[in-house]
């Protein structure tokens, strides 16, 4: 089971934004996308979601071509994780974790406070629940939506397939204390068959924790592996425009 | 162990504390609707009716003018209230009242022109139950469109462009309706007082009965997308994301609101800031989800228009303010304490 990007390319009038990449992404794996501001790594997240139509080429999950998958069932196989929300009203955060349990025909409400129950824990929120959203503070939002992205895949569908989490900067405004916890938790659910697509900043995160990496370039995919095959000094340099140095036994990076 | 899990919550998705509002803001209801057959220029025990001591003329008061009137006022409030309460959630934006933004003038507009090109074709009984609410939909669902266009799909940055919208919408139909009362007979076209500050006085029984239908049919409908804009409050994207389709949703809310605003204005004419104040109020008592707050207005706007209807009969009787007098007067310093509490914020 896996989401195959074929050939896709992406542009916004005149600008080609994503240009002919063609990666294979397997559930329970963690693949990590990097690369410098511009280089496409949102755009590319947002044709995964379904929120941007390629120009050209097409994305599949589970060998299902994803233009012929409803709205309501893409919500089902995979749930996305913005760099930024902007919630209009005071919705408290209990309420906005809610948003994500999209099986609200199932009217089972000890599931739901069973499944809030766990994830509030995990995410360290639950004594954030009753508050309102947007009186908590940047990084505390960022759990919420966090929180809200694992309970949308609480329940299984009934098929069998294979289902993935996308996540675009998730920790960007946390603390190192959240950022590893949110790790941790993302491995959790790699170990447990989803498939995690992660855009990160943080070069060291990434060669620690990821299964694979892939680095974008000017909508280009330079490479992709695992990272003690593609953390190279030389490659990172060229791709980041300064020089950084690789620590492959530690599993480092240092670039100042 | 937080507060959630431990109290009891009774609906799916509404809280405890919002039910017991819901319950007693649906109680509010019953008792306007009794106070408002009960008091007027013609007092009227709804207990004698029951108890049969009523005499043949009071019995016709209460049946014919004074029943089809409370019910007209409460159908019209509900209206008013949800779709304010849709819209405001549509364009993410608590500002967006149908009178503000010129759904209802849209409609007003569609209505009066109806009568003043239609009546010389139109047979009367047609005119007045079909084809006016039908032209008033019209008006108010394209002025939603070209809110939509101005707005860019009602994004969230658009509140001056809505409210610029609305202003200018407001004056054309202004002028529109103006021009039409002075040039058309007085039979034709009721009077410019009736469009631009409302009433709900000379009712009849054959006028509401299909708006009774229609609007309850629109409620029931309304109510079904209310986790779908909670959803919307995330942004679309997030919406989408969660598997709303968000064209089928603009496309529910646009035409619900252009039912429930049309028919209103066809039969009351322009009652303004109810569906700013309503679903506000109601924010206010209980929370933001819109399982509560939609059915919330329905309860409140119904309860509170009847209660507007009641003052506009005894605040000067024998003679009838305009309903839209009351409404506007108790609206528009809400109005600026919203303004002023956006601005702080």
């Amino acid at each position: 089971m896996s989401i195959i990007i074929d050939s896709i390319s992406f542009s916004i009038g005149d600008i080609k934004i994503l240009k002919k990449i063609s990666l294979e992404f397997n559930a329970g794996e963690l693949l990590t996308i990097l690369g410098p501001n511009g280089s496409g790594k949102s755009s590319l997240l947002k044709v995964l979601s379904g929120d941007f139509i390629p120009t050209n080429g097409e994305v599949s999950f589970n060998n299902t071509p994803l233009k012929n998958i409803s709205i309501e069932k893409r919500a089902e196989i995979r749930s996305v994780m913005s760099q930024s929300q902007r919630v209009m009203y005071d919705f408290s955060a209990k309420e906005i974790i809610e948003m994500g349990w999209i099986e609200n025909e199932i009217s089972d409400e000890s599931s739901f406070k069973n499944a809030l129950n766990i994830v509030s824990k995990d995410c360290e929120i639950d004594h954030l629940l009753n508050r309102s959203i947007n009186n908590l503070s940047g990084g505390e939002q960022r759990r919420v939506h966090f929180a809200r992205t694992l309970i949308q895949l609480w329940n299984k569908p009934n098929d069998k397939n294979s289902r993935y989490i996308f996540l675009d900067e998730p920790t960007a405004n946390l603390d190192l204390y959240h950022e590893i916890n949110l790790i941790k938790i993302l491995k959790r659910k790699v170990a447990e068959g989803f498939g995690v697509f992660l855009i990160l900043h943080d070069l060291n995160l990434a060669f620690k924790f990821s299964s694979r990496v892939a680095f974008l370039k000017d909508g280009k995919l330079v490479c992709i592996g695992s990272p003690l095959e593609v953390f190279d000094e030389k490659l990172l340099s060229d791709i980041y425009g300064i020089s950084i140095s690789v620590d492959k036994k530690f599993k480092r990076v240092t670039y100042y | 162990m937080n507060e959630f899990i431990n109290t009891p919550s009774t609906f799916k998705f509404i809280s405890s504390r919002q039910f017991i509002i819901l319950g007693i803001l649906s109680f509010f209801f019953l008792f306007a609707i009794f106070i408002s057959i009960s008091i007027g220029s013609f007092k009227i025990s709804i207990i004698d009716y029951f108890l049969g001591n009523l005499s043949q003329i009071q019995n016709k008061v209460l049946l014919n003018i004074r029943t089809p009137r409370v019910i007209l006022a409460g159908l019209v409030g509900a209206s008013l209230s949800l779709s304010g309460a849709c819209l405001q959630g549509l364009f993410r934006n608590p500002l967006a009242d149908p009178g503000l933004i010129g759904v209802s003038s849209g409609a007003a507009l569609g209505a009066a022109l109806t009568i003043v090109i239609g009546s010389e074709i139109i047979p009367n009984f047609m005119l007045a139950t079909y084809i006016l609410p039908l032209a008033a939909i019209t008006g108010a669902a394209f002025v939603i469109l070209m809110l939509f266009i101005f707005t860019k799909g009602f994004g969230v940055q658009s509140t001056i462009y809505m409210l610029l919208v609305g202003i200018a919408v407001n004056a054309f139909a202004g002028v529109g309706i103006g021009i039409l009362t002075y040039i058309s007979s007085e039979s034709e076209l009721r009077s410019l007082t009736f469009w631009t500050m409302g009433s709900f006085g000379g009712i009849t029984w054959s006028l509401i009965f299909p708006a009774i239908i229609i609007t309850t049919v629109v409620l029931f409908w309304t109510l079904r997308i209310s986790r779908k804009l909670d959803l919307l409050q995330l942004g679309e994207l997030e919406a989408h994301r969660l598997g709303v389709n968000i064209k089928k949703l603009r496309f529910n809310i646009i035409i619900s609101s252009a039912i429930m605003v049309g028919i209103s204005v066809s039969l009351s004419g322009m009652i303004g800031f109810v569906g700013l104040v309503v679903p506000h109020l109601v924010r206010l008592l209980g929370g933001v989800n819109h399982n509560y707050t939609l059915i919330g207005s329905i309860f409140a706007g119904a309860s509170l228009m009847i209660f507007a209807d009641l003052l506009s009969r005894i605040l000067i009787e024998p003679a009838e303010l305009p309903v839209g007098l009351i409404t506007s007067a108790l609206g528009s310093p809400f109005f600026l304490w919203l303004i002023f509490k956006m601005r702080t914020e």
